[in-house]
């Protein structure tokens, strides 16, 4: 009976959490991370030459996820390979049907999760905390992101080796989606802050006497023309498909001829 | 304000390690160095200016608070955001004059780094495409069962693509780009439409920023209204940001609950406490 030891299942950690996405190409994007983290599950598991070029042919097909919660399958597949190398009836097409079957799911959760609402809600308290240029929320976001992934990635990793595809059913079942759902909320929210905090969109458009267009709506709404701004970008994202780059030109050009017209007139000289 | 060779070198450093596939990792190097926050203090602190590092790059974060890369395809590029633009803005928002902490300073900075993020994609791709050579001599190694070489293939030789697309632009921008400001003072007057052009595109670019964010989690109209919530804590009621996530928070809490009740209606009422282990 083959275990793979404590030792070899961190280095395979380690080498995932370094290098999941150092050698990136649009062709292979993770694969050869991968490689790399797999390769010292194969060296102990198996003897021969012949039986190791094997097993690590598994790992050359095509892979990419979103790599931090992507680490659960990493485990997944050292508890897999170990299984497999004491004889029980997995070979590597199974595996490899196991991760490429993951890699999309867990790319779309952990794109909004992680990327889309766990960073946001860090930056956005960090934002928070440097806004006059302190230090502290840059060192705030650095402490607490690294703290949570390495020991958030290295739980998932141990997760995934120990319960196999029950671990990822913890990511994917009915209380993680409510969980998730709620995270997201906490995010939406903390972006409505941010948005309200870190946007001035203001008109200098005036006519003494007659209208001072800026404290009309800031008597309606305060920060309106900033929360009309984004909703507008939104739109253009949402409903016309427009690419953010597409949409920064579109803001130039609108700049630009708000200017000429005096809707806009940041009022500076040197 | 110039950057000397020393200071352009450690820059260029940093470009290396923060991109997104970057030396450094993917969550110490893309998702910390990369971020403008961090990379704000760092360039800060190279430059000898702090504080106005961190002014630049907590200005620039906000346009970038969610970049999300889906199958690494990317509209902006981190190093080129963080370790040439943030450098570049803080060179001209001294070279002008500017304070600061001031609303017009924050602009210049998200005009300059959302302009040189766009331009910088292209050193993305020029990564990538490098390291398909690296690639190409892994597949080698597999097959003829050099798999120490793998080693190399990952972690060692892509800091040969990152010396030519991270590294010798990052120098060469930084050290160029600072006696731009000069010039930009004598050609384009701060009254004259091309500057208070490049303001104004400043102080409406964080929306977008905002805007990508949304897309992803607005689908409905109510959906806006979680986002207005947050928004009017700040505008109308001066909460700051830690107390909306604090807020949000709470909310979030009973949503959950409420959601739970869905799930398992008859459990819910006794024994919905007793799962601790996956509130992490």
């Amino acid at each position: 009976m083959k275990k793979l030891s404590k030792k070899t299942l961190n280095k395979s950690f380690l080498s995932w959490f370094y290098g999941n996405l150092t050698c990136f190409s649009q062709e292979h994007m993770q694969t050869f991370g991968y490689l790399c983290s797999m390769l010292p599950v194969v060296e102990e598991l198996y003897d021969t030459q012949d039986e190791k070029k094997d097993a690590i042919q598994t790992y050359t097909a095509f892979f990419n996820t979103e790599p931090q919660i992507g680490t659960i399958v990493v485990g997944m597949t050292a508890g897999l390979e170990e299984a497999k190398a004491n004889g029980e009836p997995i070979d590597g097409e199974t595996i490899n049907g196991i991760r490429a079957g993951l890699m999309g799911p867990l790319a779309g959760i952990g794109d909004s999760l992680i990327v889309g609402t766990l960073i946001p809600i860090l930056l956005g308290i960090g934002l928070g905390l440097s806004g006059n240029g302190s230090p502290l929320g840059a060192i705030f976001y650095i402490i607490v992101w690294n703290a949570l992934m390495f020991f958030g990635m290295k739980f998932a990793y141990f997760k995934g080796y120990e319960m196999g595809g029950k671990a990822v059913e913890m990511l994917v079942g009915e209380q993680a989606q409510a969980l998730r759902d709620s995270i997201i909320m906490i995010g939406t929210m903390v972006i409505g802050a941010v948005a309200a905090s870190w946007i001035s969109v203001t008109t200098a458009f005036n006519i003494p006497g007659v209208i001072d267009l800026q404290s009309t709506f800031d008597s309606v709404y305060p920060k309106l023309l900033s929360a009309g701004t984004v909703i507008f970008c939104w739109w253009l994202m949402t409903k016309r498909k427009i690419s953010p780059t597409m949409v920064m030109l579109i803001l130039v050009v609108i700049a630009f001829a708000g200017v000429l017209l005096g809707f806009f007139d940041p009022g500076l000289s040197y | 304000m110039q950057i000397n060779i020393i200071q352009a070198v450690l820059l260029g450093l940093c470009a290396c390690l923060s991109s997104m596939p970057g030396l450094g990792g993917t969550t110490f190097g893309n998702y910390t160095l990369g971020r403008p926050l961090v990379a704000g203090l760092v360039v800060g602190l190279i430059l000898g200016d702090m504080k106005t590092g961190i002014i630049v790059g907590a200005a620039i974060q906000v346009i970038y608070i969610a970049l999300v890369t889906p199958g690494g395809t990317v509209s902006a590029d981190v190093r080129a955001i963080s370790y040439i633009g943030i450098p570049l803005a803080i060179c001209a928002i001294k070279g002008m004059g500017l304070d600061p902490a001031s609303d017009a300073a924050r602009d210049m900075a998200a005009a300059l780094g959302a302009a040189v993020g766009t331009l910088g994609t292209v050193l993305f791709y020029g990564t990538a495409t490098v390291n398909l050579v690296w690639q190409h001599m892994g597949w080698k190694a597999v097959e003829k069962g050099d798999f120490r070489k793998l080693y190399l293939v990952d972690m060692g030789l892509p800091w040969i693509s990152h010396l030519l697309c991270s590294f010798i632009p990052t120098v060469i921008i930084t050290m160029a780009g600072s006696s731009m400001v000069d010039l930009m003072k004598t050609y384009l007057p701060m009254d004259g439409i091309a500057m208070k052009t490049l303001f104004t595109v400043g102080s409406l670019l964080p929306a977008v920023g905002v805007a990508i964010l949304l897309k992803q989690v607005v689908n409905k109209a109510a959906d806006f209204l979680t986002f207005f919530f947050g928004f009017t804590l700040a505008a109308c009621m001066g909460v700051n940001l830690i107390g909306a996530a604090v807020i949000g928070g709470f909310f979030a809490v009973i949503n959950y609950k409420i959601q739970m009740l869905k799930v398992r209606p008859a459990l819910a009422g006794t024994a919905a406490y007793d799962d601790d282990e996956e509130d992490i």
